[in-house]
């Protein structure tokens, strides 16, 4: 259970979030679109307990992966899943060796995670959140590195997890996708919700932000 | 009279006082300066032409190291300077003193001064009694330096019948200790903290026989030198 | 890994039989109160610098971060020295590694106050350098301020570091401190791993990085304030000691703490043991600084660092 009640936040004296309310329970894939500047990741950041004046939510159930998230280090790949045990405070390999295998992502496990590819480092942090055994994942842009095949099956993964009682709640940008994979959609605009339903509702919507339309199952320019 | 460094000012200021026009500012620290009282009744000055120049002195004294500058920029301006070289045993102790006797026209209370320090050096001699050589010393000096042969420091162990082990370079403390010296002598311990006259302190020296000399006395050789052989003879 | 402990051991030994008064066992006199507080202090030294270096990489996220590059260890010794010359110490001996404490304390808060948000790019490189020029500015005034005239001459060598003829009493005094900011240190290593996934991650994992940089910063100011109130200014040991040892234990930051701490000693101790080993195979030299014996180690290292690190 997520939730965020009439939030406002500010970044450098502008108001970014304006009274933003939101609530979500297990077994949902949420995923929140909208233009650049919507205020998108501040809400994922605000939803994470980053911001002054946002809950702090168990470190223990909900796992956060922000936008472009890098590894300081040339850790192995192992060694970055196992990270994500550490609010557990154990080292349960097979919970780590279970998130390898979801994020397809096993075979590199003793890689060095700045010697494998972009999407391939993306996968591997992408397990540090799974390795959490968590029951919420607050992801930005999982899939933003990831060619189209690697994609559907991340974003496969993602609505497996949902399905079995878990909490999805990711940015995405490719407003496609959430057709196909999100039980929900959330659109921002100017720092606002502007919709918060079923995707195939919220889609126009969306497109409308973007100054296109929803066409036929695809976005249309006007 | 204008003294431009310490061991001229103490000269002057033994052997003609009323003629002093300027010291300079060590002369005033008791830990360096034999006259430091005296001196703190006396006009100072920095080693600076300028200054010296103002004060138009009939001649400037001054050190034959240090202050190289100002010395030759009073000499541009036509000062008389004369600069002294450090006596590194009694005997220069002596010559150096006539000369800055002569220098300040007092020539009686040179050959004064020079007569009652060799009458003090002749009660250390060996005829009084005490055994020669007493022993084997070491004067260790700030950041472990020893005095070696031909110093002033060395004339003073001589004088009060010590053989001197130390080499003139520096010693460390385990060298030191290997040489177990049976005399171990510092300068007094410095009211200022220092961290290269700690050295001397160290608790490893604990055992070792010692005496301390006020460094006022070896600093500049003057007359008032023969007081560290006394020390030293005790 | 644990070759590193009997190295460390047989330096230890080396280092008790290795002095001025030659080779082999010592008069008990130079042995308990000259090579023993050289000995240790060159260990303790050593492993407050090697570990400080570790955790400031890995809370910095830069490679570069050593005490010394950053300034830190020109703090600490600014705040001995004005302990030292104003006689603040010659009462409390306990007085000079507080002082430099306070230094380095002082130094961490102007660090994080200029690099602020950068923290692992190289504008922290560029606070350290401006830190560290201010240090060296502030101590040439104390030095010529300080009551003994003779202050600024004798610091020259105090400043290029060294071990020799210290105390007991020093050891005394700067071991509790040095210990506690080694066990502090020590502490970290799950934050640190923790940060290298970014602040934000490491925030929602649970350690916020304003207090993983309040606790490092408290660690380093023990170690290396203290290493420095009786060891002066040596530098690059924290940075090159990781460095080395990373191939051998991972990159992972939490696993290069115990090894740095152990590397940094045995570092530091065959520093010392070659400074003592000069004068006895080369007889007209005298005994190496120690803070000049290790930028010669450190100085190349360095470049060659920062060479891969610029693109």
């Amino acid at each position: 259970m997520i939730e965020l009640r009439r939030f406002s936040a500010s970044l450098g004296g502008e108001k970014v979030l304006h009274d933003v309310s939101f609530a979500a329970g297990p077994g949902a894939f949420v995923a929140v679109c909208g233009p650049n500047g919507a205020g998108k990741t501040t809400f994922l950041r605000a939803l994470a307990g980053l911001l002054p004046g946002a809950a702090r939510p168990n470190p223990r159930h909900v796992a956060y992966l922000e936008q472009g998230a890098r590894c300081a280090w040339g850790l192995r790949i192992a060694e970055v899943a196992a990270l994500g045990r550490i609010p557990h405070g154990d080292t349960n390999s097979e919970a780590i060796a279970q998130a390898l295998a979801q994020c397809g992502v096993a075979h590199l496990a003793d890689r060095r995670i700045d010697e494998v590819s972009g999407g391939q480092a993306r996968r591997a942090m992408l397990a540090r959140a799974f390795a959490t055994s968590p029951r919420v994942l607050l992801l930005d842009e999982p899939v933003a590195d990831l060619d189209p095949a690697a994609s559907h099956e991340i974003l496969g993964v993602l609505r497996d997890f949902a399905h079995g009682g878990g909490l999805v709640v990711a940015v995405l940008h490719a407003v496609e996708l959430c057709a196909e994979y999100a039980s929900r959609m959330v659109v921002f605009e100017a720092g606002r919700i502007v919709a918060d339903d079923a995707p195939l509702a919220a889609l126009p919507v969306a497109a409308r932000c973007f100054g296109m339309e929803w066409v036929g199952g695809r976005l249309v320019r006007k | 009279m204008v003294s431009l460094n310490l061991c001229s000012d103490q000269l002057l200021v033994l052997l003609a006082p009323e003629q002093v026009r300027a010291l300079d500012f060590l002369a005033r620290d008791p830990e360096l300066s034999f006259v430091a009282a005296q001196a703190a009744h006396l006009p100072v000055v920095r080693a600076d032409a300028e200054a010296v120049l103002n004060l138009h002195p009939d001649l400037v004294i001054a050190g034959r190291y240090g202050a190289q500058t100002t010395v030759s920029l009073l000499r541009a301006r036509g000062l008389h300077v004369v600069q002294l070289d450090e006596p590194q045993d009694f005997d220069g102790i002596e010559k150096l003193v006539a000369q800055v006797a002569d220098l300040l026209g007092v020539p009686q209370r040179g050959s004064a001064l020079v007569a009652k320090m060799q009458a003090r050096l002749a009660a250390l001699s060996p005829s009084n009694g005490a055994p020669h050589p007493r022993g084997r010393a070491v004067f260790y000096e700030a950041g472990g330096w020893t005095a070696g042969p031909g110093s002033l420091a060395d004339a003073a162990l001589h004088a009060a019948g010590w053989q001197n082990a130390g080499t003139g370079g520096r010693m460390g403390l385990e060298k030191l200790l290997a040489e177990k010296p049976d005399l171990l002598v510092s300068d007094t311990a410095p009211s200022k903290p220092s961290m290269a006259q700690n050295l001397a302190w160290h608790p490893a020296l604990h055992g070792l026989a010692r005496k301390t000399v006020p460094p006022a006395l070896l600093i500049c050789g003057g007359p008032f030198s023969v007081a560290a052989a006394e020390i030293l003879s005790h | 890994m644990k070759f590193l402990l009997p190295a460390l051991g047989a330096l230890i030994i080396l280092s008790l039989l290795v002095g001025a008064a030659g080779l082999g066992v010592p008069d008990w006199l130079i042995l308990w109160q000259i090579r023993t507080p050289r000995t240790a202090l060159a260990v303790l030294v050593g492993a407050g610098l090697g570990l400080s270096g570790a955790v400031l990489q890995g809370a910095l996220r830069n490679p570069l971060a050593d005490p010394g590059l950053l300034g830190i260890g020109g703090c600490a010794a600014l705040g001995a020295i004005i302990v030292f010359y104003w006689g603040i110490s010659i009462q409390m001996p306990a007085a000079l590694p507080a002082g430099a404490m306070l230094g380095a304390a002082g130094g961490c808060a102007v660090l994080l106050a200029l690099s602020a948000r950068a923290l692992s790019g190289p504008s922290l490189i560029l606070a350290g350098v401006a830190l560290s020029a201010l240090a060296s500015a502030f101590i040439a005034l104390a030095l010529s301020l300080a009551p003994n005239p003779f202050a600024l001459a004798e610091i020259t060598f105090w400043l290029m570091g060294g071990l020799e003829d210290r105390t007991l009493l020093q050891l005394a005094v700067a071991a509790p401190p040095i210990a506690a900011g080694c066990i502090l240190l020590l502490s970290l290593g799950r934050r640190l791993d923790a940060l290298s996934l970014g602040e934000a991650t490491a925030a929602t994992l649970g350690f916020p990085v304003a207090r993983t940089l309040v606790l490092a910063s408290l660690g380093v100011t023990l170690a290396v304030g203290a290493g420095a109130a009786v060891a002066g200014g040596i530098g690059f040991v924290g940075l090159v000691v990781p460095h080395l040892l990373r191939p051998f234990t991972g990159q992972r930051p939490g696993a290069v703490l115990l090894p740095s701490l152990a590397g940094g000693a045995a570092l530091l101790l065959a520093a010392d043991l070659l400074a003592r080993a000069a004068p006895l195979l080369l007889p007209l030299a005298g005994e190496p600084r120690l803070g000049v014996l290790t930028a010669l180690l450190g100085a190349p290292f360095l470049v060659r660092i920062a060479r891969r690190a610029i693109p």
